[in-house]
């Protein structure tokens, strides 16, 4: 990174993970490098290529005279397209330019216009290079990719005779329908509708002029699909409750693109967010609006690139589920961010969504563009950045009163949230709010602050496993900007039940915030009145040792496990105390000695390794033994493993979630002995469901056995490639007691969370009867509820991915591709199946262990 | 997946230091053997292609394994953190190793955590070819880390002025 800005650079090319950093400290903060002087660089002269490069790249990014700039930029890369090394390369950077940077496909569509103004074959070898890639797309189902280069081939509409894109989108609509007809369940062919409904307002805001007809055609078609409703529809809700206070439930997006596009053609296709760029030859080259003159040059013609959509089509590596809308700002008296009937929601979201997606690799480039989002979009699309809330109010009426900040935030929380999961890992979106906030902190706070406090506020009415991220994001955030929060206002939430979502947020956060940081310094940041949740023992590194205490059962034995362990005695003397221990507690006629002598074991480990995770660690190492032979003695046992480790860590239940995984990995713990500890040992009437740590732990559980499942399913389909039969007849087996596994896990969780949910758990029928108890449990059952639908979801999600019907489909799809293959060149597939053997037996290694 | 990213710059590359390192290693191991036995040193390309280790840097030196732990869990799962040590006081100087089981959470640690801040400090992280026994320590005279000898700032949680200002740092002086 230093070397390329040392070089110059773009000025816009994302400079490093962090542009506060100061380069002295960059260089010294290594332990082990030597400081020897710098050779002076040596800097040659920008290439023509490059020069050409930064043109193309700095498209659309602020500057002065965005279409003088396109013409110059054409005019030089005509000059010298006779240049092999500059044709090849510049051309595959456009096609790339246009998957990668959403916001500027307007913008090289322009410049490709002023290109075939001047040349129309070197227009020519652009459009054919675009739908080569196109093809390439298209078969390997990558639908985002082929969107975008739509919507390139769209902007151009006016360079093709015939139909232009729109042959091409019957073709895929007619997929959509297969698609659809063969099953009820198919996502795809949504997705293929939502390719062509994206695609449709960028051909008519092309300068192509009759287009009208064409495109109310395909939406009289498409609004069969668009509008029907979908069989998975419920697992992507970010507000499934049915309460009538919730702010928003499901709402297709592909539906609401249908509507906004027929608004739009009754207002004669305004489409007023798009922005125009190009001004056509010898019309007036000042840039100015005159673009409607009288002696227009013909422009030269191109045919449409032929691309044929295979049917059936590849539905891709990634699994769709259908889209829902979602904003934080839907309930302000000012409309912030364009409402959900608009076409500019669409638009304007499905780029900046992209462009997030996309670009995962540089998150301060991703922050960057959507700080200057105002300058991709027609002028006037946006108030003026920075505008403070009020003062949109006191705008005149006609004048957009859509704030750029907004649209921003409120894209960046839609991939945060997204169910049933994000496009990459949740942490990456945190880091693109970081860097936002970093870049114009001014203009991004107050907008932030109004996004958290519309969360918050229907935190309740929240799918749970949005309600966490959303308590994840917020705490790992505030960490990053000194744990500011205007706290007080939440104040009166406090009076809450800790069984309330608000309350249970709040809790949950704080933990988190202590996590990352320390309780004295989180503590610091609270108001007094919420000093009551950091209490005193919080402060403690190394929480009390329980038989400290000589009213606690069995302290001696404990004291002296204590004292073996840390003089990491072997495990016979081990053995001597619990035998002592089962001995006194027979007398006691103590049923399962082996609980009570666990617990004494397991909490002293605890103890003795309070000092750090790796103490500890080291620890469950030496015993590692000792503690594999509890559970196949007595599955109580086990659970009281998981008991002893919780109850130790009971003020930082974040430790107790890290050594519970690690007792996971070393299998000591199963994940059932988990689940079943959390959601039968310890569900009481529920209450343990408000406990954040509770949710992390079986979602983290979940997640390993999830994994593992998936794991053999990848090995079970790369081994059609070249696996003996008794092998794959192996792999099956391990995956057939896996699935079940896991589905029983599932079951469990189901079945408790779903008691919860009517109010059915022994403990709550009990206590029904009384009147103040009728508001706890209509927050358990509330609770409950939230629980349920997560992991019902998650199972449904598993199952569409490695359930029967699943594997069979990619073990079928692997088979007929080693079958072209081994037509192709047996050698290379022979090669490849000894390799996925041994990666396979690599894989069934590290998922006993791991 | 989609082709690299080819119009913007990544976040996930090793950095200069990761490079010059194997740069200097190479002209080293040349220096010092004469005969012809040409042990190639894999490329540098080619060692950090299934790199899971990240040496994290600027922390300080009150931040627990515990706080590493929650932040870099974000990125994936951690199959070992080794805290570097000051050499001679065995307490936390201020970097770390973070080993996860998967490459691509290494990268993603990268491109989402490299930069951020942990214990309200930027952290760097740097992609590393894995540690070995020993690394751990601090190189510093005094053994910390080499930077924290002449840093002329002072900093609260590195230990405040550079070691080698120090007049009070008895054993220092003795080092020297």
């Amino acid at each position: 990174m230093a070397e390329l800005e040392l070089r110059g650079g773009y000025g816009y090319g994302g400079g490093g993970g962090g542009g506060r950093r100061s380069r002295k400290r960059r260089y010294g903060d290594d332990e082990e490098f030597d400081r020897r002087p710098q050779r002076r660089r040596y800097e040659p002269e920008e290439s023509l290529y490059d020069q050409l490069k930064r043109g193309l790249l700095a498209l659309g990014e602020p500057g002065p005279d965005t279409q003088e700039r396109m013409r110059l930029l054409a005019k030089r890369l005509v000059d010298h397209f006779d240049d092999e090394d500059i044709k090849s390369r510049f051309v595959d950077l456009t096609v790339c330019l246009i998957i990668e940077q959403p916001f500027k496909i307007p913008f090289v569509s322009a410049f490709a216009l002023y290109v075939n103004d001047l040349q129309s074959s070197v227009a020519g070898q652009i459009l054919s290079r675009a739908a080569t890639k196109a093809q390439a797309v298209i078969d390997a189902g990558e639908w985002r990719e082929l969107k975008l280069l739509f919507r390139f081939f769209a902007l151009l509409s006016n360079l093709f005779d015939g139909d232009g894109v729109f042959s091409v989108l019957d073709e895929l609509f007619n997929r959509a329908v297969d698609l659809q007809t063969a099953s009820p369940e198919d996502a795809v062919g949504l997705e293929l509708v939502k390719i062509i409904l994206l695609t449709i307002p960028y051909a008519l805001a092309s300068p192509a002029k009759g287009l009208e007809p064409r495109a109310l055609d395909m939406l009289q078609r498409t609004e069969i699909i668009a509008s029907a409703p979908h069989p998975y529809s419920p697992l992507v809700d970010p507000y499934p409750t049915d309460s009538e206070d919730k702010p928003y439930g499901y709402q297709s997006l592909i539906g609401l693109l249908q509507k906004q596009l027929q608004d739009e053609a009754s207002r004669g296709w305004e489409l007023a967010c798009i922005p125009r760029l190009y001004r056509q030859a010898g019309v007036g080259t000042d840039g100015a609006d005159e673009a409607n003159g009288a002696d227009e040059v013909p422009i030269s013609k191109h045919t449409f690139p032929s691309i044929t959509v295979p049917s059936p089509v590849n539905p891709g590596v990634k699994p769709i589920f259908p889209e829902t809308a979602f904003s934080v700002y839907t309930d302000q008296d000012i409309e912030t961010v364009p409402k959900a009937s608009h076409i500019a929601s669409s638009l304007i979201r499905d780029a900046c969504v992209d462009l997030i997606n996309i670009l995962d690799t540089n998150r301060s480039f991703v922050a960057k563009s959507l700080i200057n989002i105002d300058h991709f979009w027609a002028p006037g699309t946006f108030a003026q950045r920075g505008m403070m809330y009020d003062r949109l109010r006191q705008l005149p009426e006609d004048q957009t009163t859509w704030k750029p900040e907004d649209v921003a935030v409120d894209a960046i929380f839609s991939q945060m949230f997204k169910l049933p999961f994000p496009e990459h890992k949740l942490v990456y979106y945190h880091s693109v709010v970081t860097e936002c906030c970093q870049i114009a902190p001014g203009p991004i706070a107050p907008s932030l602050g109004r996004a958290i406090r519309f969360l918050f506020r229907n935190v309740e009415y929240m799918d749970m496993e949005v309600s966490y991220r959303f308590m994840d994001w917020f705490s790992h955030h505030l960490s990053n900007f000194e744990f500011r929060w205007k706290w007080p206002e939440w104040t009166s939430e406090l009076e809450y039940s800790d069984l309330h979502s608000k309350k249970a947020f709040i809790i949950g956060a704080i933990d988190k915030e202590i996590r990352l940081s320390f309780t004295k310094r989180v503590r610091e940041t609270l108001p007094p009145s919420y000093h009551h949740l950091v209490p005193e023992a919080k402060d403690k590194d190394i929480p009390d040792f329980k038989y400290k205490n000589d009213q606690t059962p069995y302290a001696p034995q404990a004291r002296e496990l204590y004292g073996l362990i840390r003089k990491k005695a072997p495990d016979e003397e081990i053995q001597g105390v619990i035998n002592k221990l089962h001995e006194e507690a027979v007398l006691h006629e103590v049923e399962d000695p082996l609980i009570p002598s666990t617990d004494a074991f397991v909490t002293a480990i605890c103890f003795v390794g309070a000092k750090s995770l790796s103490h500890v660690l080291s620890y469950i190492e030496r015993y590692k033994d000792h503690l594999l032979s509890i559970g196949p003695s007595s599955e109580a046992a086990r659970r009281q493993i998981v008991a002893s480790v919780v109850d130790y860590w009971h003020d930082q239940p974040g430790v107790a979630v890290n050594i519970i995984d690690k007792l996971l990995n070393y299998t000591i713990l199963t994940p059932m002995a988990v689940v079943q500890w959390i959601l039968v040992d310890k569900l009481g009437r529920g209450a343990i469901l408000s406990e954040s740590w509770a949710f992390e732990m079986i979602s983290n559980t979940i997640g390993k056995v999830t994994n593992r499942v998936r794991q053999i399913v990848d090995a079970r389909v790369q081994g059609t490639k070249g696996l003996a039969a008794e092998q794959i007849a192996l792999v099956d087996e391990t995956l057939a007691k896996e699935r079940d596994a896991m589905r029983q896990l599932f079951g469990v969780i189901d079945d408790a969370t779903g008691g919860i949910a009517v109010g059915a758990s022994d403990a709550m029928i009990e206590s029904e009867g009384s009147d103040d108890m009728a508001e706890q449990n209509a927050l358990l059952r509330s609770l409950g509820d939230r629980w349920q639908r997560v992991f019902k979801r998650k199972a449904a999600v598993e199952e569409s991915a490695v359930g029967e019907t699943a594997v069979a489909a990619a073990v079928k799809a692997a088979e007929e591709e080693a079958g072209k293959n081994l037509k192709n060149g047996g050698d290379v597939a022979m090669d490849n199946g000894h390799a996925e053997a041994g990666a396979l037996s690599g894989a069934a290694e590290n998922g006993s262990t791991a | 997946m989609p082709s690299q990213i080819c119009t913007v710059d990544r976040l996930d590359k090793p950095s200069s230091y990761t490079a010059s390192k194997n740069k200097r290693r190479r002209v080293r191991d040349r220096d010092g053997d004469r005969d012809d036995r040409r042990e190639k040193s894999p490329d540098e390309d080619e060692k950090m292609k299934d790199a899971t280790t990240l040496y994290v840097g600027n922390l300080s030196f009150y931040t627990t394994e515990e706080q590493i732990h929650e932040l870099f869990a974000k990125c994936g799962e951690i199959k070992r953190l080794v805290m570097g040590l000051d050499r001679f006081q065995k307490t936390p100087c201020g970097f770390c190793f973070v080993e996860y089981y998967n490459h691509q959470d290494a990268l993603d640690c990268m491109k989402y955590i490299g930069g951020t801040k942990l214990d309200e400090r930027i952290i760097r992280t740097d992609l590393d070819e894995g540690f070995v026994e020993g690394r751990q320590y601090g190189r510093g005279r005094s053994g910390g880390q080499v930077r924290d000898e002449y840093r002329e700032e002072f900093d609260p949680g590195r230990g405040g002025y550079g070691r080698a200002y120090q007049d009070d740092d008895k054993d220092y002086t003795i080092e020297l």
